[in-house]
């Protein structure tokens, strides 16, 4: 492991060392210790020299030691380290397709969403303020898989970040979906993990949008306002084959559990309406050609399948606000849920 | 204090290049396109003025899967067999 020895002991000198290096996303880094990133490695059960992944177009190579020290200097415990291995690992997957989400003008945030036994274990919000600050793992997890896209896999602003604007949710994006105040399964459960095992889904994602409906106290009027936001005419990708996360928070939740709709239902719904006219979008300059008559009767929809539609649960319980994260068109990325190994502490 | 690197340079890999055309007067082009709104029509313009400037033609357009992913491994025979130079451009 490649360290310089500094003379000093006082803890801000060493901080500003990795400022002064250029290890840091902007924010003070805890340094590392031989110890930390030892008991970091096992307690994902991992040896320094294990390969976690590979970018092969950037010709990058993982190490579960690097993604250890990025790990201490995010703040991560021990204990949280077999969440962000497994959020590394899901970046490596071929079909999350790291090099375009990670290096757009769009400028993505990885969200990661924790679903499974770790997130309550790891006490991992899902609940007021999920996306925000307050939580030590939410803060911390999103961070250290940041820190390791910067330092490892040179995902730095201006080189191979090409972020126009970037958003906060760059800095670090991970919250639990709240299982025990769901009206149907959880997430990770559609994609073919038991209810019991830990995972991480990782996600792609513009800016979040969040959608506000006081009066809706059936799915169609809530649900529009969700289809309007997936597919306005700003929306990143209008080539119709979007891959989008929505978040259902409380007041909403409890909407759509009163009505009986499922989740497909949901989603069914969602892919019918987000949706628009030809004739808009041609205006817009997002579509190429003149308007034809034709145009202004014909609609185009953003989503293929009802899959394309993540749902997820989350949030506080108060507030009539739900969230659409807009993804970057599932052709060229995919989220991806990966489990979480290791024994749940 | 130690300051660990947490940082990780690309590893090295050897590439085998192939000479670069000597003259570009009659040359086959492919082109790879990769799926951004204005890439096939950047390409082919590239193309029409290569053409004009040098007599070289188009023997064949790659469509990628998309921006993000890479060119497919069994996709570089056929380039290398078809053409004697390849553009790749991202447009948009």
């Amino acid at each position: 492991m490649s360290a310089e020895r500094s003379e000093t002991t006082d803890p801000a000198a060493v901080i500003e060392a990795y400022f002064a290096a250029g290890y840091t996303d902007g924010l003070p880094v805890v340094p590392p210790t031989d110890k930390s990133i030892a008991d970091t490695l096992a307690a994902a059960g991992l040896r320094g020299d294990q390969v976690l992944g590979e970018i092969p177009s950037r010709n990058t190579v993982i190490t579960a030691e690097k993604a250890a020290v990025n790990a201490v200097m995010a703040g991560c415990r021990p204990e949280y380290f077999p969440v962000v291995v497994a959020a590394i690992r899901g970046l490596c997957r071929p079909e999350f397709a790291y090099h375009g989400p990670a290096s757009s003008t769009g400028g993505s945030a990885m969200v990661l969403i924790v679903n499974g036994p770790v997130a309550a274990a790891l006490g991992i919000n899902s609940g007021n303020n999920a996306f925000g600050q307050g939580h030590r793992p939410n803060a911390t997890i999103g961070r250290a898989v940041r820190l390791t896209m910067m330092n490892v896999m040179n995902t730095r602003p201006g080189v191979l970040d090409r972020a126009v604007f970037g958003n906060p949710g760059k800095y670090s994006f991970c919250f639990a979906e709240n299982e025990a105040d769901h009206p149907w399964a959880p997430l990770h459960t559609t994609r073919g993990f038991a209810s019991d095992r830990s995972t991480v889904t990782v996600y792609a994602s513009n800016s979040l949008y969040q959608v506000y409906n006081q009066l809706a106290a059936t799915p169609e009027p809530l649900l529009l306002c969700v289809a309007s936001a997936l597919a306005n005419l700003g929306s990143p990708n209008l080539k119709g084959f979007n891959e989008s996360l929505v978040v259902l928070a409380g007041e909403h939740t409890a909407v759509l559990r009163d009505s009986g709709w499922s989740r497909r239902d949901v989603q069914q719904f969602l892919v019918e309406h987000a949706r628009l006219r030809l004739a808009d979008a041609k205006r817009a300059a997002r579509l190429p050609g003149d308007v034809t008559p034709a145009d202004e009767t014909t609609w185009r929809r953003l989503f293929e399948a009802p899959e394309d539609i993540l749902i997820v649960c989350a949030g506080g319980r108060a507030g009539s606000w739900s969230a659409c994260l807009p993804g970057w068109g599932k052709k060229w990325t995919r989220s991806v849920t990966i489990p979480v190994e290791g024994a749940i502490p | 204090m130690k300051i660990f690197d947490p940082t990780a340079s690309p590893k090295s890999r050897e590439l085998e290049l192939p000479p670069a055309p000597a003259r570009l007067e009659g040359a086959r082009l492919m082109l790879v396109e990769n799926t951004k709104f204005n890439s096939e029509t950047l390409l082919r313009k590239l193309a029409e003025r290569l053409g004009r400037k040098h007599g070289t033609t188009v023997s064949g357009v790659h469509r990628k899967r998309s921006p993000s992913h890479e060119i497919e491994e069994g996709v570089v025979p056929a380039l290398q067999r078809q053409g004697d130079l390849v553009i790749s451009g991202i447009g948009d």
